[in-house]
């Protein structure tokens, strides 16, 4: 049982397209675990369809425009000196514009669901397919964690898969900016509660965590300051490392 | 409770932002509000199942103009709202036999299309980085399996009948790689074309079939 979602305002952006692609990633694989997440998203994204497109500035323009580009796909362009003089420069781009796109007659490749998966230690998992385009790198094993950075470029927002082995866990650690933890399998828990598979938990910079996993999980997470977190990863293992064996 | 707030302090948020260019667009007409027409779903059918080059031609005449003004808005940038325009359309000529009207309407659909669109071309401009994300993000095409069940032998003579009947060029494709097991890119180098043809012509032909075959059931 899912108990813990992405905000309303995620929900919200994730639907307008304006989250970061790693956010926007991790909201998605939850959507897909979620229906009542999904349901909101279509509910969110009809109602910006809705004051996108009904927001109507010049209807006249538009009717007019329908008629030239009607008379246009017909082939009457038995008049083209005087319906030119007339016509708006924009419509004449427009109507090569669909001449254009109508030329070409392929459809869309369909996708195939494909689906990818990765063996970690014995175990395999299926890949989120949202992963399917974005590059990973090479998994780095440390005890009894092993991470991939995704290959993003987004700056300072940084995201990673995460596996921890049964028995495993991380020691407490900080975060200067936000950090979204999605989990994709298993379960772990913190001081504050015992998350699960869809969970998708975000935690402020105030928060300190130290998860722990009984039987193993793979996480997908999001950090805003991933330079602490990669400073912190190597600080906090290097020394003690002793703690993840 | 709390998600309809939101919903409205973002629908407000959308409402203001907009609310400039509304105002000039009510010295321009009389009519500065108007509900989407219920024939755009059939427009949008029309060019998924026979290609009508007028019925695009209305979906673009409706939708054209607005997704310029809201790409060049959101860009910031007039030749990218064209760009973006062109992208758009382009693909709901080449995915308008993916829209399926029971889920959503019209205007949703051509909405997600641009969205996307708009996604990959903003991250295109801030990142290094190439490759479209937004249909794994939100896919809307429908995802279809691989396997085309053989549930009987009835079923079975039904669609090797109706096989024969499609163009040589998609039966040999969709024989070629679910009766013969070839990969797409297989058969796209042993026909020497390209993977992408190859996919547009099983997925022409898997359309069909399961139209006839659908019609049949009704």
């Amino acid at each position: 049982m899912i108990k813990y979602h992405p905000s309303d305002i995620l929900l919200a952006n994730f639907s307008s397209g304006d989250l970061p692609a790693s956010i926007a990633i991790g909201v998605s694989i939850h959507c897909q675990m979620c229906p009542t997440c999904q349901a909101e998203v279509d509910k969110l994204t009809d109602k910006l369809a809705g004051h996108d497109f009904n927001l109507d500035f010049d209807v006249e323009f538009d009717a007019e425009f329908a008629s030239t580009l009607d008379s246009e796909i017909e082939g009457s362009e038995s008049n083209p000196a005087t319906t030119n003089d007339i016509k708006p420069m924009t419509s004449m781009d427009f109507g090569n514009m669909i001449d254009a796109i109508t030329a070409n007659d392929e459809i869309s490749e369909q996708t195939i669901d494909k689906t990818v998966s990765i063996d970690l230690r014995g175990k395999p998992f299926e890949l989120p397919k949202q992963l399917n385009n974005v590059g990973l790198s090479n998994w780095l094993n440390i005890g009894k964690l092993s991470r991939t950075s995704l290959d993003l470029d987004e700056g300072h927002v940084h995201s990673h898969l995460i596996h921890i082995a049964a028995g495993g866990e991380v020691p407490t650690h900080t975060h200067k900016g936000f950090e979204i933890t999605l989990l994709l399998d298993g379960s772990f828990s913190d001081h504050m509660d015992t998350y699960h598979k869809g969970d998708f938990i975000e935690l402020s910079s105030e928060h300190n965590h130290k998860p722990k996993t009984a039987y193993g999980c793979l996480c997908y997470t999001v950090a805003d300051d991933a330079l602490h977190f990669t400073e912190g990863f190597h600080k906090i293992f290097n020394p003690i490392g002793n703690l993840l064996y | 409770m709390k998600q309809e707030s939101l919903s409205n302090s973002r629908s407000s948020q959308v409402i203001s932002a907009r609310s400039t260019i509304a105002n000039n667009a009510k010295k321009m007409t009389s009519k500065n509000e108007q509900s989407a027409p219920a024939e755009l779903s059939e427009y949008l059918i029309a060019v998924g199942t026979n290609r009508d080059k007028q019925a695009f031609a209305k979906l673009f005449a409706w939708f054209g103009p607005k997704i310029k003004r809201i790409a060049a808005q959101k860009l910031n940038n007039d030749a990218a709202g064209f760009d973006i325009t062109q992208e758009t359309m382009t693909r709901v000529w080449r995915k308008a036999h993916l829209f399926v009207p029971e889920k959503g309407a019209a205007t949703t659909w051509v909405y997600t299309v641009m969205r996307n669109v708009i996604f990959d071309t903003m991250r295109k401009n801030k990142t290094q980085k190439a490759e479209s994300l937004s249909d794994d993000i939100w896919p809307i095409e429908d995802q279809i399996s691989e396997e085309i069940p053989f549930q009987d032998h009835l079923m079975s003579n039904q669609l090797s009948k109706l096989v024969k009947q499609l163009p040589p060029n998609q039966q040999e494709a969709l024989t070629a790689v679910y009766f013969k097991q070839l990969t797409h890119e297989e058969l796209a180098k042993q026909l020497n074309i390209p993977v992408g043809t190859v996919k547009s012509r099983i997925r022409l032909a898997v359309t069909k079939l399961k139209q006839q075959l659908g019609a049949d059931h009704d």
